[in-house]
């Protein structure tokens, strides 16, 4: 009797009521597919979450970079095309000097020596240009408190009264530009995650639909003893929930191989223009809910499908 | 218990199996229900155990009218019903423990109570040494006895058996009839679909007679006399 006991605790796997099957779903065919395909959504809504978060660590190194800065240029070369002459460009310097160090609206500036401007053309150029006899602008970098249309509009004003071709460069349109293409990306990674969602969706209802048809008779038996259809969807919901719990376990942990693997043989470093594809906590927390998400999907989707199916029985 | 008032089924567009079928069973009553095959007795059960509707008339179980009973309401009313299936459905995944431990699984006991009294169940229609056994690797008459256990394993209220004693020899016939009998004296009511004229002579409770989709009560226990008073009156 005891043996017995204990071969039939063996024989379900678990001893615990609530953790046993009346259908035998955990070894019918297509599990597999199942299984294969939530990690494969997992992979992924990984992926493009990823890429969606490293787009936003772009836009937002860029924009808080170049937010509030400008760039006042002093043209080498006049409007008319004659080359400025050397003490007039740098009596202009002192003059802007003098009436930047005067504005409170400006947090700091810098006029950059003749050296470091030299240094920003000479990827242009090619190292073997004597740079000392180049006719280059002058350019200070400025800091402003805000960069608001106003401030903006009064100091290309001011700066005007020196020589009419002194120019105030905001960044701004290409920044704008740029963040645009970013924005419309972040979308595109949302609307595809929706996607990889509605898929996993329909593929578990189909599957629970296939298994419902598969053990019709036994669902119709089981209906028939008084068991509610809460009583039968729970043993559907269980068996997608553990599957697609494994599939995105599985899915996530290729998706995290194949991020290790893109961000050794990706360039790292101070130059690139993109950061190092560097997850902060956050992103690896919303990461890890992807199993919770495909959990919560295939309890929902597959307790939706059981209660429609079963409102079909005759009585 | 249940009353049935011009109950009438069809299959489909076919012709009507049942038709204007009245009767009334009390608690506590125990009932054959007989006729020549093809008469309509399992379609008759499958009303009684609310595996079907009628196309017409009112069923009314346990005081409840079913005609327009919820999906809760009617599992609630199905757990109070035992069957035994014509054709046993059993889950042939299910060992026989397992297909017998099913009603009270459903209805949530806890499992140490589902072990004990499976165990006694199985023991005593003689299936001791076949609990882990799949249905399907058991005789005719094993599986029919895992299908009577199962059918009484909750103490149902009602129980419909329709052929329970078809693929049994008579002395496992008459063992399974004296279960039914323990059972109806402890309050079930019991109707049971069968052929065999040994045991309706043997146990002599009444008979619901089902022909050419009518059917009429015959009690043998009353005396010719009282038949024909139930007849005029
Ligand atoms: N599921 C069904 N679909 C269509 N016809 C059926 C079905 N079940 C039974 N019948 C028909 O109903 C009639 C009564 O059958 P049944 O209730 O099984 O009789 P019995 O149990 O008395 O032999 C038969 O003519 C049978 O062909
Ligand atoms: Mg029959």
């Amino acid at each position: 009797m005891a043996l017995l006991a204990f071969q039939h605790d063996k024989k379900l796997g678990v001893a615990d009521n609530s953790a046993r099957y009346d259908l035998p779903l955990h070894n019918s065919a297509g599990s597999g597919f199942l299984l294969l395909l939530v990690a494969l959504m997992s992979f992924l809504a990984m992926m493009t979450m990823t890429g969606a978060f490293a787009m936003h660590g772009v836009t937002s190194m860029w924009s808080s970079g170049l937010e509030n800065q400008a760039t006042i240029e002093i043209p080498a070369r006049m409007s008319d095309g004659e080359l400025r002459d050397k003490n007039e460009l740098s009596a202009l310097r002192d003059k802007l000097n003098g009436f930047l160090a005067d504005q409170s609206y400006i947090e700091s500036y810098e006029v950059m020596s003749r050296e470091a401007v030299a240094d920003l053309v000479s990827p242009w150029l090619g190292d073997d240009v004597n740079t000392a006899e180049l006719p280059l602008p002058v350019l200070i970098s400025v800091k402003l408190e805000d960069s608001s249309a106003d401030i903006l509009y009064r100091i290309r004003q001011n700066i005007r009264k020196y020589a009419d071709d002194i120019r105030l460069d905001t960044h701004e349109s290409w920044l704008s530009d740029i963040l645009r293409l970013a924005g419309s990306l972040q979308f595109s990674a949302v609307i595809v995650t929706l996607i990889i969602g509605a898929t996993t969706v329909i593929a578990i209802a189909g599957a629970v639909r296939s298994r419902m048809a598969e053990f019709r008779g036994d669902i119709e038996l089981l209906h028939l003893m008084g068991a509610s259809s809460t009583y039968i969807s729970s043993q559907f919901q269980r068996h997608s929930v553990i599957l697609s719990f494994k599939g995105s376990i599985i899915g996530i942990i290729t998706g995290a191989l194949a991020l290790g693997l893109f961000s050794i043989l990706s360039p790292s470093g101070a130059e690139s223009l993109v950061p190092a594809l560097h997850l902060g906590l956050f992103e690896w927390i919303i990461l890890l809910l992807i199993p919770v998400a495909a959990c919560l999907i295939a309890h929902i989707t597959a307790k939706i499908t059981v209660l429609r199916t079963l409102s079909e029985l005759p009585l | 218990m249940i009353k049935f008032e011009h109950v009438g089924l069809r299959y489909g567009v076919g012709p009507e199996v049942l038709s204007d079928v009245n009767f009334s069973l009390e608690p506590g009553s125990f009932h054959f229900l007989n006729g020549p095959s093809g008469a309509g007795k399992t379609s008759l059960m499958s009303l009684m155990y609310l595996g079907r509707k009628s196309t017409r008339g009112r069923v009314t179980m346990f005081g409840q009218s079913i005609n327009d009973m919820p999906q809760e309401g009617l599992a609630k009313l199905r757990q109070k019903i035992g069957v035994v299936f014509q054709e046993f459905r059993l889950l042939p995944h299910l060992s026989a423990f397992d297909n017998v431990a099913l009603p009270l699984r459903i209805i949530g006991t806890p499992e140490r109570e589902i072990m004990s009294n499976v165990n006694e169940l199985l023991e005593w229609v003689g299936l001791g040494d076949y609990k882990q056994s799949l249905p399907l690797t058991l005789s005719g008459g094993q599986q029919q006895r895992i299908a009577v256990a199962r059918a009484v394993i909750a103490r149902p209220k009602l129980l419909l058996a329709d052929e329970p004693t078809g693929n049994l020899d008579d002395e496992m016939g008459f063992r399974l009839m004296n279960l039914f009998e323990q059972l109806n004296t402890m309050g079930t009511t019991i109707v049971i679909a069968t052929h065999s004229q040994a045991i309706m002579e043997k146990f002599g409770h009444p008979r619901m007679m089902l022909g050419h989709g009518h059917l009429n009560i015959e009690d043998p226990k009353k005396n010719w006399l009282q038949r024909t008073m139930d007849g005029v009156f």
